[in-house]
């Protein structure tokens, strides 16, 4: 039984008496697509920042690959294979299409996975984005903008990324051609955990399911599991 | 009795040096509270309040009200400076740090044009009371005492007033204070303003110990915005009074045994260990406190 | 050699057509054959406006590329400026002494930096505190430097001279060649060339690209895998480097160094000329600092007081008017809109 990719043993952080993960321990195997889900403010945005680093948590472990990161910094954190994008668009605005990814490709990473650059071409490919555009990255309309965010992180090199509402704002179409580039990046390899909230797009990537709520984990199942589970609704309809 | 009055004599050491950090920053610290912002010419301000004291104090005006006339001058003058050139800068916390310094050239060298290089000193008011083998002067005795009452008024302000309870809603999201209907506009220019009548007040305050030219402004200037980084801008009372209170407590022991400038170097040390340790400041710290005791009450 | 050309003219920074680089070129040589019309006495004045230029590239390198704004670059400039003093004066006669002394100089401005980068950077401070903390570390240093009035206060057989500053600073020598006078103009013209292209082949270089990340976003480009920690210390060295450059080449000049140097007037001048140039390109604030100090210069020798007036003034300005610098802006909107457009007539005018 190989390690899984991601792992969180009890992981618990407060902030000023308010308990935002509470107690999560959840487990990725590789090559999984794993959504998360929950009604907003359960905590999964603080669950990411945890999983990469950019919060210390109160209590608890964080495994990357097996290794024990939790006291990693988060550049030490991506070195070893993790990706994240933020909620909040946070390609590099200012600066153009060519300077955002130029940005990324620096790093010298003689541990980069074979398939890294695989990845990244095809994410640029299939998203329509031009590596050596000079136009501004604000320029973009939003969902070029996330695209050029998620090409990013890919250029990294990462086992496993962390997606945060990639398809907010999208439209349907926009949404379909995302998931279908992250499913076919998950076949070659990748580890992908998104957080969303379009019932249409869990439905057509998850392979599994993680409910959040009240920074707990409140479910865990496949889609079909999930979507039949009667307090799963109610906690989205706010009878909690 | 001896011992006594050596206690005593700490105490005022360690009173004056947070009463002189608190007055020198205070100004600094309700504008940055307020509006993220680091008002460089601060130590212009100051001067400002000292050059109208020592003008007023001059014609016979007794110092108390120059000291308060300084305040209104300043203020007044703060109010302008806002409304033309530092509302722009909004979100822009470095360019408002260059404008402001660019501010305070101006002022620096225009009063050295304007008035030249010296305006006549004012004597330090007040004698001096003894006890035991020790004297402290009346002076600094009212100088701590104004820094206390400063530090209720404000707190009264801020928190008993609709103009406070506006400016904390602005402090914390301005935006949504907007929507709620509070003219943010408004309490930026009365913010501004108070913190440069503050200056001025200090500035004003401070004229009998210092020769009064056009730079003096200058020996205010490295304190206060120790004080001010240690602070932090979460929280103006706490920040102000803590900041001023850890550092006194590095200053006064230091000051005392390696002289006054030694003092300073050691704020300046304390001031890079102590953000290191609390990069948001003592009052990101103090409120963090006060908000989970709030949590479980 | 073709990837290094490539690196030069890479795009961050303002020029890089065949036209500029031509351009570039005549400027040097009209430079370098300047002293044949200018007297000896032009000659260091010009030299006096180029020993700027390091620490106002250095501060464009942290400021504009990195995003670090920091007020005390001056402190740098006298600390380089004191210890080669020190140095040099105590090893007077020794021909090795004036390059002892610039490398101890330039040595101390690299550790100190470095200590006081280390807390700051690896604190993860908010941004407004790195121009204030550094700000005061100069003021501190201007004080403590103006109260070494007194015998005591000597090292060796240096004294430090309190606010009269210390004064019969050896020249630099090579040998027994002492540099002064023209040959010290093209010292200066040498090195600013030199520091010039070199920065720009760092701007242009990976580790400029991270950099501009770095000013972008700080935190997004930590989760890309830098240490963003480290680099930024290690800008904020190397702008202390070139402003200890500035230093040693101004005490070459003067031969002396008061604690003024590091005061709050002085550390004004390298925000004003690289605000008023435009910090991020190398170029604008090579420029703006020769025609600033240039400007300095003329209007306080005819007796004009109001010279730090309209300095300040001209900041206040600019950042009203002109927040990328006045060079930049001009590059960036002439080439596109025409002169008309920036001065507002005709119409398509830009933003």
């Amino acid at each position: 039984m190989s390690e899984p990719i991601l792992r969180t043993e009890a992981l618990t952080k407060r902030f000023d008496g308010v308990v935002a993960t509470d107690d999560v321990s959840i487990s990725v195997p590789r090559g999984e697509l794993r959504c998360i889900i929950g009604p907003n403010g359960a905590g999964k945005s603080t669950l990411f920042a945890l999983l990469c680093g950019i919060q210390r948590p109160d209590a608890g472990r964080v495994l990357l690959k097996g290794e024990d990161v939790t006291r990693l910094l988060a550049f030490q954190r991506v070195r070893r294979g993790i990706g994240l994008t933020f909620q909040t668009n946070r390609a590099f605005h200012r600066l153009s299409v060519r300077q955002n990814l130029s940005a990324v490709l620096q790093i010298s990473r003689a541990d980069r996975p074979a398939d890294a650059d695989e990845r990244y071409r095809f994410a640029l490919d299939r998203f329509g984005l031009d590596a050596e555009s000079e136009m501004p990255a604000k320029e973009l309309p939003h969902h070029r903008l996330q695209w050029l965010e998620i090409a990013m992180v890919l250029a990294a090199g990462p086992d496993i990324v962390l997606l945060d509402e990639p398809t907010a704002g999208m439209s349907i179409d926009e949404t379909l051609q995302t998931g279908a580039v992250l499913k076919h990046l998950n076949a070659s390899g990748l580890t992908i955990v998104v957080v969303e909230h379009d019932v249409a797009f869990v439905r057509d990537v998850a392979q599994r399911i993680t409910v959040v709520h009240q920074g707990r984990v409140f479910a865990e199942g496949t889609v079909d599991e999930i979507t039949e589970h009667a307090d799963v609704r109610r906690i989205y309809l706010g009878q909690a | 009795m001896d011992s006594f009055a050596t206690v005593i004599s700490v105490l005022y050491q360690f009173a004056t040096n947070g009463a002189f950090l608190l007055l020198s920053a205070l100004g600094l610290i309700v504008i940055l509270g307020m509006m993220n912002i680091i008002n460089l010419a601060h130590g212009e301000l100051m001067m400002m309040g000292a050059y109208t004291a020592s003008i007023a104090w001059h014609r016979g005006v007794p110092f108390w009200l120059c000291a308060i006339l300084a305040f209104v001058v300043v203020g007044l003058f703060g109010a302008l400076l806002e409304r033309t050139i530092i509302r722009r800068f909004y979100g822009r916390e470095l360019g408002a740090l260059v404008v402001t310094w660019g501010i305070s050239l101006i002022l620096s060298q225009g009063a050295l044009a304007v008035f030249g290089p010296f305006l006549p000193a004012i004597p330090i008011p007040g004698g001096s009371v003894a006890v035991g083998q020790y004297s402290f002067s009346v002076y600094w005795l009212t100088n701590i005492g104004l820094a206390c009452l400063l530090i209720i008024g404000l707190w009264a302000l801020y928190n008993h007033t609709t103009f406070g309870l506006q400016a904390r809603a602005a402090m914390q999201n301005a935006a949504m204070a907007r929507a709620l209907g509070v003219d943010t506009g408004r309490i930026y220019t009365l913010t501004f303003s108070l913190g440069a009548g503050l200056a001025g007040f200090s500035g004003a305050l401070f004229a009998p110990t210092v020769s009064i030219a056009p730079f003096m402004g200058q020996q205010f200037v490295a304190p206060a915005f120790i004080t001010v980084v240690v602070g932090g801008a979460t929280n103006v009372i706490t920040g102000a009074v803590g900041s001023s209170l850890l550092l006194s407590l590095v200053k006064t022991p230091v000051g005392f045994l390696l002289g006054a400038f030694v003092g300073t170097v050691a704020l300046l040390l304390a001031a890079l260990v102590i953000i290191r340790l609390m990069p948001d400041g003592v009052s990101a710290v103090i409120q963090r406190r006060i908000d989970r005791r709030n949590r479980f009450a | 050699m073709p990837r290094l050309l490539s690196l030069l003219s890479g795009p961050e920074d303002v020029g890089r057509s065949r036209w500029f680089w031509a351009a570039f070129v005549a400027v040097c040589i009209v430079l370098f054959v300047s002293p044949l019309w200018q007297s000896e006495f032009e000659a260091t004045n010009n030299a006096y406006y180029l020993l700027n230029v390091p620490t106002a590239l250095g501060l464009a390198l942290l400021w504009g590329y990195c995003g670090i704004l920091s007020f005390g670059q001056v402190a740098y400039f006298g600390i380089a400026g004191y210890v080669y003093g020190i140095v040099a004066g105590n090893m007077v006669g020794d021909s090795a002494g004036p390059i002892v002394g610039s490398l101890c100089g330039l040595a101390v401005c690299a550790i100190v930096s470095a200590i006081f980068g280390y807390f700051v950077f690896y604190g993860r401070v908010q941004n407004w505190i790195v121009p204030i903390l550094t700000l005061v570390l100069s003021l501190l240093l201007e004080t403590f430097l103006g109260q070494t009035a007194g015998y005591q206060w000597r090292v060796g057989t240096v004294q430090l001279g309190g606010y009269n500053g210390m004064t019969g600073i050896p020249a630099f020598q090579i040998g027994s060649y002492v540099i002064t006078g023209y040959s010290f103009f093209y010292f200066v013209l040498i090195i600013v060339l030199v520091i010039y292209l070199a920065l720009r082949l760092l701007v242009n270089s990976r580790h400029g690209k991270v950099m501009l990340a770095i000013r972008e976003d700080a935190i997004r480009t930590e989760l890309l895998g830098y240490d963003i920690r480290a680099r930024q210390l290690v800008v904020f060295v190397i702008a202390a480097i070139l402003a200890g450059v500035s230093g040693l080449l101004y005490v070459q000049w003067g031969n002396y160094i008061t604690p003024s140097q590091v005061g709050l007037l002085q550390a004004s001048l390298p925000v004003i000329w690289v605000a008023v140039g435009g910090r991020e390109s190398l170029l604008a604030v090579l420029l703006s600092t020769c025609a600033l100090n240039w400007l300095n210069y003329t209007l306080s020798s005819e007796g004009y007081q109001y010279a730090l007036i309209i300095i300040g003034a001209l900041l206040v300005v600019v950042m009203l008017f002109f927040p990328s610098g006045i060079v930049v802006t001009l590059a960036r909107e002439v080439p596109k809109h025409g002169w008309r457009a920036l001065l507002g007539w005709g119409d398509g005018a830009g933003k």
